[in-house]
C-alpha cells in the first residue's frame, strides 16, 4: 500500500550514484546480519545448523537467543538512524538527535523508575518481563504530551520554541534520574548505570514482535514525506508557499521518531551516537536530498547497530560490553575520517 | 608543627586497623550494614546515633538517623550528629572525608573485612573490642554462632567432593543478567557454601550474555531478592529467555535471597550460607 509511492519517491528524487550507494549499504547490511548470526559466545556453524533439521541446543540458541538480539539491534539501529536523519531535517539543524526531543528521557525516566522502585511499587508483577518497556513507553509517550501542550499541537512559535521545550524536558527528566540514582542500592545502581550505556541482552520474540510492528509502521508513514522535508529546508514560509503543510509534516516526524525512539529506548536503553551522527555519514557519502537520506540512514544504523552488538557480544565474552560505548568507539574514528577527508577536496 | 601532624596521623593511620577498645563509643556511627548488624548482635545498640543508607537491617535502623551512602560521607553532616566514634569497613569514603574526620580527633576505625566464615568471626571479635565488650560476653555471643558454624562446615566438606556449579545473578532489569565474577562478594559466598562459581572467567559483576549462560549451565542460579524486580515469581523468573534453556530452570533450581543476609557478610551471612549448603548438598 504504501510500498509503491515509496519506490516512485525514491527513483524520481535519487540520482543514480545514489542509488548505487543505498545498494552498497544493503550489502553492508547484509554482511552485518549474516556476522551477526553466525558469531556469538555459544560457538557453532550455523549453515551447518541450516542444512541438518535436528532440534538441539545450537537450534534454541540461535532461534530463541541471537536471532530475536540481532533483529532487534537491527530495528533499534534503523529507528534511531532514521528518526535522527528525519528530526534534523525538520528543525533544520545539524545537532538535532532523537535525544533532542525530550523522549529518550522521558523513556529512561520511566525505565529508571522500574529499575529503582520496581520492586517496591510492583511487587509481583503479573508481566515481568514487559512492565520495564512499559514503563519506558509511558515515560516517552507523557514527554510527547508535553511537548504537544506546551507548542500548541507543534504548531505555536516555530522550530526553536519546540527545541527549546525539548530541552527544559531534558533537564527535569535528568534531575529524576538523578534523584532515582542517589537513592538507589548498589544493585540497583549497577542496574541503571548497565541500562543507560544500553544492551540488547532481554531480547525475546514476545518482547520484539510488537516493537517491530510498531517501528515499521511509523518507518512507512515517515519515508514518504522526504520530498517535503527537502522544500523545507528552504525555510518553512517558503516550503509553505511551495505547498507544504509544515504543520502536518512536524506533527508527522516528531509522532513518528518519538514512537520509534520511545520504543527503541524501552527495550535497549539509551545509545547514543546512531542518531546523530549516522545521517551525518549518509550525507557525507552521497548528498542530502531526503529521498536518499532517509532510507540510507536506516540502512547504515541497522548495520551499524548490529556490528556494534555483535563486538559487544564477543569481544569480552562471556561477559559483554555495553553497546552504547561500542557504537560511539567505532562510530566517532569513521566520522572523524570522513571529516579530514571531505576537507581536503 | 607540620612534624606533630604528621606524626598524628602515622599513628591515628596504625590505629585505623586495629581493634582495640575505643575511649568513647557513647555515639557511634555506623558506615556499613554488616557492622549494623553485628552491632545489634552484639546488643550494644544503644550506643548507635546513626547509621548509612546499606543499614538496613534490622528494622529498628530505621529510627536512626541516616548518613547517606556509605562511599559518599558528608564530612559536616557527620559531626553535626557529634560523634565519638565512627565505623566503617574498607569501602567507607571518600578518603578525604575520612583524612578530616580523624583531623577533628573523631575516633574512625575501619574494619578489616574477609568474606570468609573466619572473617565473619573475626569481624565480630574486632566490633566486640572496639564496643568495650567483655571478652567473656564475646565468646559466649560466638558461641550462639558455633552451632551453625560447624553444622555449615561439615556440608562444606560434603559439597566440595562434589561441587554443584552456581550461579549468582545480582540483577536482571533491562539488561542482561549481571553476575557475580571472580572477586565478587557473590563469588566468595558461593564459595562459602562449598560450591563453584560458574562464571570464574572474569572479574567483578558484569552483564553476561545470555548465550554464555546457557554455556555455562548451571545447576542452581541465586538471585537477590531485589534483583528480581518485578518478576512476580520464581516460574516468570525461569522463563526468561536468558535463564529458560538452563538446567537450573529447567529444574526449578532458582533461588532467592535477601542481597544483604547473603553479600553483607554480617551475622546473616553464615545463615544463609548454611541454608544454601544444605540446598546444594542434596542428591
Amino acid at each position: 500500500m504504501r510500498v509503491k509511492p515509496l519506490v516512485k519517491n525514491l527513483l524520481r528524487f535519487t540520482n543514480s550514484s545514489q542509488i548505487y550507494l543505498l545498494g552498497v549499504l544493503l550489502i553492508a547490511f547484509l554482511l552485518a546480519f549474516l556476522a551477526s548470526i553466525s558469531l556469538g559466545s555459544f560457538n557453532f556453524s550455523v549453515f551447518e545448523l541450516f542444512n541438518s533439521s535436528k532440534t538441539s541446543l545450537h537450534t534454541t540458541v540461535l532461534y530463541e537467543i541471537r536471532i530475536p538480539r540481532v533483529i532487534l539491534a537491527a530495528f533499534v539501529g534503523a529507528s534511531l538512524g532514521l528518526s535522527g536523519a528525519s528530526l534534523q531535517g525538520l528543525f533544520r539543524n545539524p545537532l538535532a538527535d532523537p535525544g533532542l526531543i525530550g523522549v529518550s528521557a522521558g523513556a529512561a525516566l520511566g525505565a529508571s523508575i522500574i529499575i529503582v522502585l520496581g520492586s517496591s511499587l510492583f511487587p509481583g508483577f503479573i508481566f515481568g518481563a514487559f512492565i520495564l518497556p512499559m514503563a519506558a513507553i509511558c515515560g516517552a509517550a507523557l514527554v510527547i504530551s508535553l511537548l504537544y501542550v506546551f507548542t500548541r499541537g507543534f504548531g505555536y512559535q516555530g522550530i526553536t520554541y519546540m527545541l527549546l521545550v525539548g530541552i527544559a524536558v531534558n533537564a527535569f527528566a535528568s534531575v529524576g534520574i538523578g534523584i532515582l540514582t542517589y537513592i538507589s542500592t548498589d544493585s540497583e545502581l549497577r542496574g541503571l548505570t548497565f541500562w543507560t550505556m544500553g544492551s540488547f541482552g532481554g531480547a525475546s520474540w514476545y518482547l520484539i514482535l510488537p516493537a517491530i510492528v510498531v517501528i515499521s509502521l511509523s518507518m512507512f508513514w515517515m519515508i514518504p514525506s522526504s520530498r517535503k522535508l527537502d522544500l523545507l529546508q528552504l525555510g518553512e514560509p517558503e516550503a509553505y508557499r511551495l505547498g507544504v503543510d509544515v504543520k502536518k509534516l512536524k506533527y508527522k516526524v516528531i509522532i513518528s521518531s518519538a514512537i520509534t525512539v520511545g520504543v527503541s529506548v524501552s527495550l535497549s536503553g539509551m545509545i547514543g551516537f546512531v542518531g546523530l551522527v549516522v545521517p551525518h555519514l549518509v550525507r557525507l557519502l552521497g548528498g542530502v536530498n531526503h529521498s536518499y537520506l532517509l532510507p540510507g540512514s536506516a540502512l547504515l544504523g541497522a548495520g551499524l547497530m548490529m556490528s556494534a552488538d555483535l563486538l559487544s557480544r564477543i569481544l569480552v565474552q562471556p561477559a559483554e560490553l555495553p553497546v552504547g560505548l561500542i557504537t560511539s568507539a567505532i562510530g566517532a574514528p569513521f566520522f572523524l575520517w570522513l571529516i579530514f577527508r571531505i576537507r581536503k577536496i | 608543627m607540620r612534624l606533630y601532624f604528621l606524626v598524628i596521623s602515622f599513628f591515628s593511620s596504625l590505629a585505623l586497623s586495629d581493634c582495640f577498645e575505643s575511649i568513647d563509643s557513647s555515639r557511634t556511627v555506623i558506615a556499613g550494614g554488616s557492622l549494623t548488624e553485628i552491632t545489634y548482635f552484639l546488643e550494644k545498640e544503644d550506643k548507635l546515633i546513626a547509621v548509612d543508607i546499606t543499614s538496613n537491617y534490622p528494622e529498628e535502623t530505621k529510627n536512626l538517623a541516616s548518613i547517606g551512602y556509605v562511599r559518599a560521607l558528608s564530612t559536616e553532616g557527620l559531626l553535626s550528629l557529634s560523634p565519638t566514634l565512627i565505623i566503617g569497613e574498607d569501602d567507607m569514603g571518600p578518603p578525604l572525608v575520612i583524612d578530616q574526620l580523624g583531623v577533628t580527633g573523631v575516633d574512625v576505625r575501619i574494619v578489616p573485612e574477609e568474606q570468609t566464615v573466619e572473617g565473619i568471626l573475626r569481624k565480630i571479635r574486632c566490633l566486640s573490642s572496639i564496643l568495650g565488650v567483655s571478652k567473656s560476653s564475646q565468646d559466649q555471643k560466638i558461641s550462639l554462632l558455633n552451632k551453625d558454624v560447624n553444622k555449615l562446615s561439615l556440608l562444606v566438606a560434603k559439597n566440595l567432593k562434589s561441587p554443584k556449579r552456581v550461579m549468582l545473578i545480582l540483577n536482571m532489569q533491562g539488561t542482561s543478567p549481571i553476575v557475580a565474577g571472580q572477586g565478587t562478594s557473590g563469588d566468595s559466598f558461593i564459595k562459602m557454601t562449598g560450591s563453584e562459581n560458574v562464571a570464574s572467567s572474569f572479574e567483578g559483576w558484569k552483564p553476561v550474555n545470555s548465550e554464555a549462560i546457557i554455556s555455562y549451565d548451571p545447576d542452581y542460579i541465586v538471585i537477590t531478592e531485589r534483583g528480581m524486580g518485578s518478576f512476580a515469581n520464581i516460574e516468570s523468573l525461569a522463563n526468561d529467555p536468558s535463564l529458560k534453556f538452563t538446567s537450573a530452570a529447567k529444574n526449578k533450581n532458582i533461588l532467592t535471597e535477601d542481597g544483604m543476609a547473603m553479600l553483607g557478610f554480617g551475622v546473616r551471612t553464615i545463615a544463609s550460607a548454611l541454608k544454601f549448603s544444605e540446598i546444594f548438598s542434596k542428591k
